[in-house]
């Protein structure tokens, strides 16, 4: 076969992906007709796209490109990875439905403006713009670098990555900016089905590579059985206490359950992010919320990661040239035409995360900060015009990136998701408990962002280079980031909501209270389910992605003795993987309990007004806004000076 | 409404039918039936998905994908010919053309008799001038 054959076949497939892309983003700007409904759809998006939309952003080209590898490096041992899919619907359940009849009820298009009319925060805009753009620049950045180099290596190097790159960021540009949410709706249900489907595909693929199940399994029963790598079938503890990355030594590995645990709450991050936020308040119903999280979320993405994530992972684990991209380059040497749709599909999964991202944190930069701050008369036609500049800026940036400053988007890349899982604070504020205050919901955030940057490569790199050098590294004591936070932002949430005036809420505030009380109280049978609800859901939290993963070690067999033929494996597959396919099924009964018993997802047939705010008169912003961008210049000249002085200084 | 219709008909056949697509020239590659027989098998899948989604919006094929997908119908025999003609057709290529063939041909004909009746179906086809277009002339 010619090296010209796959890069052909890559080429058709990307030809009929770009057309079917701009045809649907015609499709969509076509039906937005003018610029009102660029933002948010017009708030018309079916259900099911929206559940296919955050299916397939939720699952993004991580799971097949980095989700592989970390099962193909560190075997079993981090099986956070394994309860993916009941993690990321989790915080779907709990927010979603009310999340989409608060934004019906405040008429808000994204958890930045419900921040700000909710707890009137500057401070958590900002917070959620910046998630949103770790998501845009790094989370996406890093992904496209990753497939763009792949594509160009298996296309022999006839294009380069540079190349491959700006052709997949300007299709990217292309869509969003032509068709705004609407075509990020459209094109991402076809992007999504592409990407679940091509993960299937590639799972099978590898079974067949490998031999069969029985095959793989032998494979994993000799590295059972090999002492070097005989660890990597267990969590190595509950926790270490060890300085983390790079400054300190592990027993056995690093793969804790606490690790697991903050892992899991990683993923979580996803649906507390704006870009989940933004999917949610386009929707035309929450109708269809209960069931995309449960069956399609907790049950089938869940299914396919604890199936064919591992699989895939898992061939790569017994033998190293069969990881994801090994796989590929057989894939294109036996069949160029599979390979090269599975390629294209992983494009497509990792652009709808990209293309939501770039469009969530333009419109938080333009409509949510520059024009509110720095120029309050701007049109709506003007508004849509400088978030696609907007657009075009961020995608730019995230293509420069790729090739100029790998690092720093490795950096972002990791922080994208434990910043994001720290808002989930300020959302239980707005959705169920209302006693959270607005210093508790600011100081969480605050305090919970503050740890992640502290515990992840990008604090302490910028921390060293001003010559200040923490003890620890990435990860102290095998916590993750994630959860490091989150221990922050609960604790300061729960200490400032006690001492400050927890009735001091304001009208809108007051308001959507009052509303989540009287609409979505739960009923009798329900509220019989509570307890068993709790204690399920903590028991579950604590055994699938807790310290009790310890009893996964053992619980279906020894990995120990499996050296002897036919090992001690009960159902054939290793202890840790059995014990993750138990607690997803578990998962999704306890999703579907949460979700339907419990009323947490499910619809309510409800008329929503929209609240109607005292009038007040608008003052003429004119000087002030002026003011600001004087201030904004200098602010941004003398950061400018300051790190050229640092650079100069330090070195 | 149309959208949705439009949008659900593109995700089954941008899986299904690049899959199918897909295990048919493994098929003739491999010169195994077996894998060809599953690419027709996934093209009906998707043809099967298509008539749900035209039931639940109870509608039928719109005009556009009937003239896209009898063109690529022609355009499959067109190619399958050629190549006969031009380079050399193993007994298994030929029956994976021949099985892909009747079952569409089949399967036409039985969609359309199901939903129209035989002699409506038949007329689908035959279209007649109306008496005023006849006038005009």
């Amino acid at each position: 076969m010619s090296i010209s054959e796959p890069f052909l076949w890559v080429s058709v497939c990307a030809i009929f992906y770009a057309a079917a892309v701009m045809f649907w983003s015609r499709v969509a700007a076509l039906r937005n007709s003018n610029g009102t409904t660029w933002f948010s759809a017009g708030h018309e998006l079916p259900s099911w796209v929206g559940a296919l939309l955050m299916a397939g952003a939720g699952v993004s080209g991580w799971f097949i490109l980095g989700g592989t590898q970390e099962i193909t490096k560190h075997g079993f041992s981090l099986p956070g990875i394994l309860q993916a899919g009941v993690m990321l619907c989790l915080p779907g359940v709990l927010f979603f439905k009310r999340l989409w009849y608060v934004g019906q009820r405040l008429r808000v298009s994204s958890q930045a403006e419900l921040f700000r009319v909710y707890y009137r925060s500057e401070f958590l805009v900002f917070a959620t713009t910046f998630v949103a753009l770790m998501f845009a620049v790094g989370f996406s950045g890093l992904q496209l670098r990753f497939v763009s180099e792949m594509l160009a290596t298996l296309g022999g190097d006839i294009v380069s990555s540079q190349i491959i790159g700006f052709l997949i960021v300007l299709l990217l540009f292309g869509y969003v900016v032509i068709g705004g949410m609407r075509a990020i709706g459209f094109v991402g249900a076809v992007q999504a089905v592409l990407l679940l489907a091509a993960i299937v595909f590639i799972a099978g693929y590898a079974l067949y590579v490998s031999g069969g199940i029985e095959a793989l399994v032998k494979g994993l029963q000799a590295k059972a059985g090999d002492p070097a790598s005989a660890v990597l079938f267990e969590v190595s503890g509950v926790l270490q206490f060890s300085a983390g990355l790079g400054r300190d030594n592990f027993y056995g590995h690093g793969g804790t359950a606490v690790m697991s645990l903050g892992l899991a709450l990683a993923f979580m991050g996803f649906q507390t992010s704006p870009l989940a936020a933004k999917i949610v308040l386009s929707m035309k119903s929450a109708d269809g919320i209960a069931a995309s999280q449960t069956w399609l979320q907790a049950a089938f993405i869940g299914g396919l990661i604890v199936a064919g994530i591992v699989l895939i992972g898992a061939a790569g684990f017994v033998n190293s040239e069969w990881a994801i991209t090994g796989l590929l380059s057989m894939m294109q040497l036996q069949s160029a035409w599979f390979a090269a749709w599975a390629l294209i599909a992983v494009v497509a999964g990792i652009q709808l995360l990209a293309g939501l991202g770039l469009l969530v944190a333009s419109e938080n930069l333009v409509r949510v900060i520059y024009k509110p701050y720095f120029q309050g008369t701007l049109d709506r036609k003007a508004t849509v015009l400088l978030t696609r500049i907007c657009v075009g800026l961020l995608a730019l940036i995230a293509l420069l990136m790729q090739s100029l400053a790998p690092v720093t988007l490795s950096a972002f890349a990791g922080l994208a998701l434990p910043l994001s899982i720290q808002l989930f604070t300020p959302l239980l504020g707005i959705t169920w408990f209302r006693w959270i205050t607005r210093p508790a919901a600011i100081c969480g955030v605050g305090f919970g962002m503050a740890a992640v940057m502290l515990t992840e490569p990008f604090g302490y790199q910028v921390l060293s280079y001003v010559g200040l050098e923490l003890p620890w590294g990435r990860w102290p004591w095998t916590v993750h980031s994630a959860a490091w936070g989150a221990f922050f932002n609960i604790l300061s949430v729960l200490v400032i909501s006690a001492i400050t005036n927890r009735t001091a809420h304001r009208e809108e505030a007051i308001d959507i209270q009052n509303f989540l009380v009287a609409n979505f109280g739960l009923q009798t049978n329900s509220r019989v389910l509570k307890p068993i609800a709790w204690s399920a859901a903590l028991a579950w939290l604590f055994f699938a992605i807790g310290p009790g993963l310890v009893f996964g070690n053992f619980a279906f067999g020894s990995n120990s003795e499996t050296e002897a033929e036919g090992g001690i494996w009960v159902f054939g597959i290793p202890s840790m993987w059995a014990w993750s396919i138990l607690f997803w099924m578990l998962g999704v009964v306890l999703v579907w309990l949460l979700a339907y018993r419990m009323e947490m997802a499910n619809m309510t047939l409800i008329d929503v007004s929209a609240y109607e705010p005292k009038p007040r008169l608008r003052k003429n912003q004119s000087d002030k806004e002026r003011e600001r961008i004087r201030f904004s210049l200098g602010f941004v000249a003398s950061v400018g000076s300051i790190i050229v002085l640092l650079a100069w200084s330090f070195g | 409404m149309r959208d949705d219709r439009k949008l659900l008909v593109f995700c089954i056949w941008s899986v299904l039918g690049f899959l199918g697509m897909g295990f048919i020239l493994e098929g003739l590659s491999r010169d195994s039936y077996l894998v060809g027989l599953l690419g027709v098998c996934t093209i009906v899948a998707a043809f099967i998905g298509h008539i749900i989604v035209n039931y639940l919006n109870k509608q039928g094929f719109e005009p556009g994908e009937t003239a896209l997908g009898l063109g690529l119908f022609g355009l499959i025999c067109l190619l399958f010919v050629v190549g006969w003609i031009v380079s050399e057709t193993s007994q298994t290529d030929y029956y994976i053309a021949i099985t892909l063939f009747a079952v569409l041909s089949i399967g036409m004909i039985a969609y359309l008799s199901s939903r129209y009746g035989m002699r409506q179906a038949f007329s689908r086809f035959h279209i007649k001038p109306t008496s005023d277009e006849g006038n005009e002339k």
